[in-house]
């Protein structure tokens, strides 16, 4: 063989491998529904979403459900404090914000509940006469609701919804969740990436560029339920930091929590 | 006689032992269910003399413990109908269903944190006026310590649900709601409703546990409508639902055939924004022509003592 044929097929070999390589990459990068059957229930198990109990059940076998429906965590980093009720069904989510600076504390209160987006001079505002304000705020409804799809539970409980176009594949030895969000967010797409015990460590969001990275998993709550949430929240916006806290509290069994909408809320739409 | 001989006998002799052993797995099998559904109405519907229909009998007929957790799941309004499909009943959205990943039962820890989470995953939530919704939240997370019913004091209506024992009489009803013993340590309850009554202005009742309640009929619907209530019981088995001493309550009660349908609504404007609905619930007449209901254990709470956490179902 001579020197030009051999580099020759030297470089048809490469050519051939690297073919094959971005294929197999396709392959497991494209929609894999035996990856994601098994994936998305670990990822929720992981969490301790998936839930039964035989107290009481006679001759009846339940399968496991998704318990997540409310919770509420409580943080703090630099400067801030951070409290969020949550809830999945229905959708809802009242974040308190009070931010210490040289102008002296300010204290927000932003709530979303389904289409609906609103501002609240205290929690619960608008719902009786007389007690507070509640002001429309439509143009933060997409980023208060990616807030809480972001959340690890909304995660798994989107990428169920999502169902066959929900993707896994692995990155850098990792496993990747990517789906598109549906409602209100469509035109979002997640990419969550899990470590090797299935909990859920990065979430990004296109087109907004938002990245949240999930530390130190534990149950957070004072009522223990077996439920693992993170005890470090970092989100940063286009490579800037803009929260860092560190969780004091994460109650998950499923608390009281409401979200009614004001009447002024629903008449501004 | 051959080795090989000695083996066709062996495994003869274990396949005739298998297959009572198969026999038994597949009654088994068939008896599970894999749903919480209520159960359906079979039979007809007797009536009374006044041609409205004949609530009378023991209502504990269902084939499960009534306060177990699949139940108790359905009753917070959650249906799994299948190994593979949920969903809410009051918002209709589906809830994801995994298989188990293990047969192995659950510890008792584990079975305590999970039915608790069970118990309040739906959605159908009474909404409160916003000042009290912390005061809910902390009672719930304190319930071990602050449910009224705990301690032996009677559960209370509508928290009671639907009664053990329904008698109907031509001028009244007799409901008996069974004391428990254990955790949930409650006292007997009875009511004795008349059919057709005038309420005793509310100013003039001392609030009781069962408040004062009259009867009457809508179609084939009885309709209970009580109150002069104490404000010392929550009106459902979770969530710190307290209540005021202005709480009324309507229940309904319709039969079909062997099955008892229940609902309560609550209205109590000092607390509540809005009246709140009970997820319907369920019961199954006891076939039996001896059915009867047993003396409740006198209540004495134990355990309430040694409870060192927040856990409870």
């Amino acid at each position: 063989m001579t020197t030009s044929s051999m580099k020759e097929t030297v470089l048809r070999t490469i050519i051939i491998a690297a073919i094959a390589t971005t294929s197999i990459y396709s392959a497991t990068a494209q929609n894999n529904p035996s990856a994601r059957t098994k994936i998305l229930p670990a990822a929720a198990e992981a969490l301790g979403m998936v839930r039964w109990a035989d107290i009481g059940n006679g001759n009846t076998i339940l399968p496991g459900i998704d318990v997540i429906n409310t919770m509420e965590f409580e943080g703090s980093g630099t400067g801030i404090e951070y409290h969020a009720a949550v809830g999945y069904n229905p959708a809802a989510m009242r974040v308190e914000i009070t931010r210490t600076g040289p102008g002296g504390p300010q204290h927000s209160i932003q709530t979303v509940r389904d289409n609906y987006a609103w501002n609240e001079s205290e929690v619960g505002a608008g719902l009786v006469a007389g007690k507070g304000t509640a002001t429309s705020a439509p143009a933060a409804l997409k980023e208060r609701l990616l807030q809480l799809w972001t959340l690890p539970y909304g995660v798994v409980k989107a990428a169920l919804a999502a169902g066959d176009k929900t993707n896994v594949s692995t990155e850098n030895g990792a496993t990747v969740i990517t789906f598109p969000l549906s409602g209100p967010l469509a035109g979002t797409t997640m990419k969550a990436t899990l470590d090797s015990k299935n909990l859920i460590t990065k979430v990004e969001t296109s087109p907004d560029n938002t990245e949240t990275q999930y530390f130190d998993y534990a149950d957070h709550g004072e009522v223990l339920t077996d439920i693992k949430s993170p005890g470090h929240i970092v989100q940063k916006q286009g490579g800037r930091t803009i929260l860092d806290i560190r969780i004091k509290t994460w109650e998950a069994n499923n608390p009281y929590l409401v979200f009614p909408v004001p009447k002024s809320v629903t008449a501004a739409r | 006689m051959s080795t090989r001989g000695v083996r066709a006998i062996l495994a003869a002799i274990a396949a005739i032992c298998l297959v009572p052993a198969i026999i038994v797995g597949q009654d088994s099998q068939q008896s599970r269910r894999t749903n919480n559904a209520p159960p359906k109405p079979s039979g007809i519907t007797p009536r009374a003399a006044d041609g409205h229909p004949d609530l009378t009998g023991v209502w504990n007929g269902f084939g499960d413990n009534l306060h177990g957790v699949p139940n108790q799941i359905a009753n917070n309004g959650v249906a799994i109908e299948s190994e593979s499909s949920a969903h809410d009943l009051h918002s209709g959205l589906p809830i994801a269903v995994f298989p188990r990943n293990t047969t192995r039962g659950l510890n008792n820890e584990q079975s305590e944190r999970a039915a608790s989470l069970l118990r309040r995953v739906g959605s159908n939530r009474p909404i409160y006026k916003p000042e009290y919704w912390q005061m809910v939240k902390d009672l719930d997370k304190n319930a071990n310590e602050e449910d009224p019913s705990n301690n032996c004091l009677p559960a209370g209506i509508p928290r009671a649900g639907i009664p053990s024992y329904i008698g109907q009489m031509p001028g009244y009803f007799i409901f008996i709601y069974p004391g428990e013993g254990g955790l949930i340590a409650t006292q007997t309850m009875y009511r004795m409703i008349p059919i057709n009554g005038k309420h005793t202005p509310l100013q003039d009742l001392d609030g009781t546990y069962t408040g004062e309640s009259v009867a009457r009929w809508d179609g084939d619907t009885l309709v209970v409508d009580s109150w002069g209530f104490t404000g010392n019981t929550w009106f459902d088995q979770i969530g710190g639902y307290f209540h005021s001493e202005n709480m009324h309550v309507i229940e309904q009660f319709h039969r079909d055939g062997n099955t008892l349908t229940w609902t309560a609504t609550v209205e109590d404007p000092d607390i509540l924004l809005e009246p709140w609905t009970t997820t319907p619930r369920v019961a199954l007449l006891n076939p039996r022509p001896d059915a009867i209901l047993p003396e409740s254990l006198p209540c004495s709470e134990r355990d309430l003592g040694h409870i060192v956490t927040k856990e409870h179902h």
